[in-house]
């Protein structure tokens, strides 16, 4: 009995020393993990890159010569980027430009941060400086959930609840449109913007609000006057961040925006944005071939626009943190 | 010759009343200057004005009036501040007239303007402007307040209000196709009949090798960004990528997950390259949520650790992992439910229309290997709503409200035990 203890012990003792014995391997296993990600965020561009460049620089835009001389390149960079025509499957001459794909991301985009902002923005000062801990607690928890809502269930909505009702209220020809899409981003950016919104306004030293009350200031003057000059900038990153989300997303739009590549003349027409392109073309595009490669050009575009969003709102976030240290 | 109306004093002034009275209503002055001439004779202290509850209330009565009715608020309003010693004033409630008498020649020089003309039956109040009390400037700014409230409350509901109508709606639609064999039956005849089984039991194994994968690589990466990494430019730079990953739009990581995993990997289209880009798309989540409740412990934690010779890994492993267990469990949970939800990062990795499977036994159970094509929750819902014909609308409603619960349901998991460390804090 005393033996197998003891013998319990040393293994015990065998297991710990192995551990301890194992830490330069641990520590280095920690360190690789910890450098995944910039290694992630590499491989993406590289691997998007690898399958989409080749359009760019071989004209073929093929892997082999011979398929290059089966099929001449119709791409060129010039009309990528001014060209409204986006018609990959023409059997005369394919056109690829993007320029109408971009106006329907953009279109969709602006109008739902139209809405978006404003909402977001006010929710966020509701929450931070106007509800009490229980409310502010609960909004907090149901802007959560709002956002934890898969974006194909928000596509679903639009195509399925928002489609309809926008029909029989303005009479559209189609419910999937512009006006749609941006209803449904602007619910999805709208928890990333309160939660940012929310911090930058928490971010603003008590001392301001004390200060601003004391010389007579009501709550409403103290936002206005005070928290939103001084906050101003964490509130930008919080409009750019729903930005961020309101460009890169999918399913939603893929589903709620209709299918009409068209540079948009009213909220009424339907879009069709860079990712719903990506997402509703992939799948028939034979890999290697010039379509094929023009769509993960598209992903470099988008992989390109989110990156500077996402580093502009970064350091505008980081900006304010190193000014409250100092 | 004054009634008492809660401090208040009345008075009565009737343009056609025989001659100069007391102010009563029986016999009412018959202009302010009669009252003025009153309070100059006045040595009973009805006119004490240093009292500051008294208002003064000056009723116009078209005659000697046997039944009258005083009325219900005044239609002239001005104020005397007896502590003001600046002579002056008009009487508004920034500029008060600075004594009773001061009021009253103030009132007379008024009406006998013409600027002062008030009807039968109207009242003029004189009130005490206190100290204390809101301003009509400070009543403009609390309705202002009032008003800001609301409307950010209204903007707060605006956000809750459509999200409960559209989730209530999804349900009512969904209602008839709900049960146990919606749940259990695979989809058949070109997914018009049956339920989702197939893609219920293939967002289970993408969730779960996701997990697998990411959940180590995540919880480490958390533990480096918060134990091991300085405060340098290169930590800086990690800290970017983190947020940049997180950015990414969901096409962009399917992209990825077909030239890096499904081509150059040589996984072709399967549940493992499809798992392996969801799980580099949910990595921050977990590496944030990790750091962040890393942080969470206390460092005297660690130093008290450190002060009896523990090296930074056994601190690490002894100390500051199991305090932070239920935090790095938020994270998890979380990942589990972003994963369970994206569409984009395997719409081309490996989700399918369509795969059959068997109906029953165990195979029903475990019907995807890792290099097989699978059905998904999410990419069913597409399916069924954008790419299929003559789908009923329950079986639609019901794989979104199927989805959507899920989802939600992880996610209050998540935030209950959120809610539960909060509550078992510590220190």
């Amino acid at each position: 009995m005393s033996r197998s203890t003891g013998d319990r012990r040393s293994i015990a003792q065998l297991i710990r020393i192995g551990l301890d014995r194992t830490e330069p391997v641990v520590e280095w296993i920690i360190r690789l993990c910890g450098w995944s990600a910039i290694l992630f965020v590499a491989a993406i561009f590289f691997f998007v890159f690898r399958e989409g460049a080749p359009v760019l620089f071989s004209g073929g835009g093929s892997e082999s010569a011979a398929v290059a001389d089966a099929e001449p390149s119709y791409f060129s960079l010039g009309e990528f980027l001014s060209s409204p025509n986006w018609r990959p499957d023409s059997e005369k001459r394919p056109q690829y430009g993007i320029v109408a794909l971009l106006a329907g991301t953009m279109s969709v985009t602006v109008l739902a941060m139209l809405l978006a902002v404003p909402l977001g923005l006010g929710a966020a000062v509701y929450v931070s400086e106007f509800s009490g801990p229980r409310i502010r607690e609960t909004l907090k928890i149901v802007i959560e959930l709002l956002a934890a809502i898969p974006s194909v269930v928000w596509g679903f909505i639009g195509y399925m609840a928002i489609g309809p009702i926008i029909i029989s209220l303005t009479g559209a020809p189609v419910g999937l449109n512009v006006l749609n899409g941006a209803i449904i981003l602007a619910l999805m950016s709208v928890p990333v913007i309160v939660s940012v919104g929310e911090d930058a306004l928490r971010a603003v030293p008590d001392s301001y609000r004390e200060a601003a009350i004391a010389l007579g200031a009501s709550r409403w003057e103290v936002v206005y006057r005070v928290l939103f000059p001084a906050a101003k900038s964490g509130l930008l990153a919080a409009v750019l961040l729903g930005v961020g989300r309101a460009i890169g997303e999918t399913m939603a739009v893929l589903m709620a925006t209709g299918h009409a590549v068209q540079i948009p003349h009213s909220p009424l027409d339907p879009v069709r944005t860079l990712t719903a392109t990506i997402a509703s073309e992939l799948g028939e595009a034979v890999r290697g071939d010039e379509h094929y490669r023009v769509l993960f050009l598209i992903g470099i575009v988008l992989f390109a626009i989110a990156f500077v969003v996402n580093l502009t709102a970064d350091v505008i976030v980081k900006g304010i943190r190193g000014e409250q240290n100092d | 010759m004054t009634e008492h109306h809660s401090d208040r004093l009345e008075y009565f002034i009737s343009a056609s009343a025989p001659n100069a009275g007391d102010g009563s209503i029986e016999r009412p002055w018959r202009s302010f200057n009669d009252a003025l001439e009153a309070i100059g004779c006045d040595e009973s202290g009805a006119f004490d004005a240093t009292s500051s509850h008294r208002e003064y209330e000056f009723v116009f009565l078209s005659g000697p009036a046997a039944s009258f009715q005083p009325p219900a608020r005044a239609q002239h309003q001005f104020y005397v501040n007896v502590d003001q010693h600046v002579g002056g004033g008009d009487g508004s409630e920034l500029t008060p007239w600075s004594g009773l008498t001061a009021a009253i020649d103030g009132l007379k020089s008024l009406s006998d303007e013409g600027r002062l003309k008030p009807k039968a039956g109207e009242c003029v109040r004189l009130s005490h402007r206190q100290v204390f009390s809101s301003t009509s400037v400070e009543q403009k700014k609390e309705r202002r307040e009032t008003i800001a409230r609301y409307t950010f409350l209204g903007m707060a509901m605006m956000l809750v209000l459509p999200v409960v109508a559209i989730l209530s709606y999804l349900f009512l639609q969904a209602w008839p196709a709900l049960g146990p064999t919606f749940f259990f039956d695979n989809p058949r005849q070109g997914m018009t009949e049956g339920g989702i089984w197939a893609p219920l039991i293939g967002t289970f194994f993408l969730v779960l090798t996701s997990l697998v994968i990411a959940a180590p690589i995540g919880i480490l990466a958390g533990v480096y960004l918060n134990e091991y990494a300085g405060d340098n430019w290169f930590t800086r730079i990690v800290h970017l990528a983190v947020v940049n990953l997180a950015g990414v739009p969901s096409i962009v990581h399917g992209l990825f997950g077909v030239g890096a995993f499904v081509y150059f990997a040589n996984m072709n289209r399967s549940l493992l390259a499809a798992s392996c880009t969801v799980a580099v798309m949910t990595l921050p989540v977990i590496i944030t949520s990790t750091k962040e409740a890393l942080a969470a412990v206390p460092v005297s934690f660690r130093e008290a650790c450190w002060n009896l010779g523990a090296s930074r890994w056994q601190t690490i492993r002894t100390i500051v992992l199991p305090n932070s267990f239920t935090g790095i469990l938020t994270g998890v949970i979380l990942q589990v439910s972003r994963a369970a939800g994206e569409t984009a990062p395997i719409l081309f990795t490996g989700a399918v229309f369509f795969v059959p499977i068997p109906d029953s036994g165990v195979e029903s159970l475990v019907p995807y290997g890792l290099s097989d094509r699978f059905m998904a929750l999410s990419y069913h819902l597409w399916t069924v709503s954008t790419q299929v014909q003559n789908v009923p609308k329950s079986v639609q409603f019901g794989t979104a409200v199927v989805l959507i619960g899920l989802v939600l349901a992880v996610n209050s998991l998540s935030i209950g035990a959120r809610v539960y460390l909060r509550s078992r804090k510590k220190w």
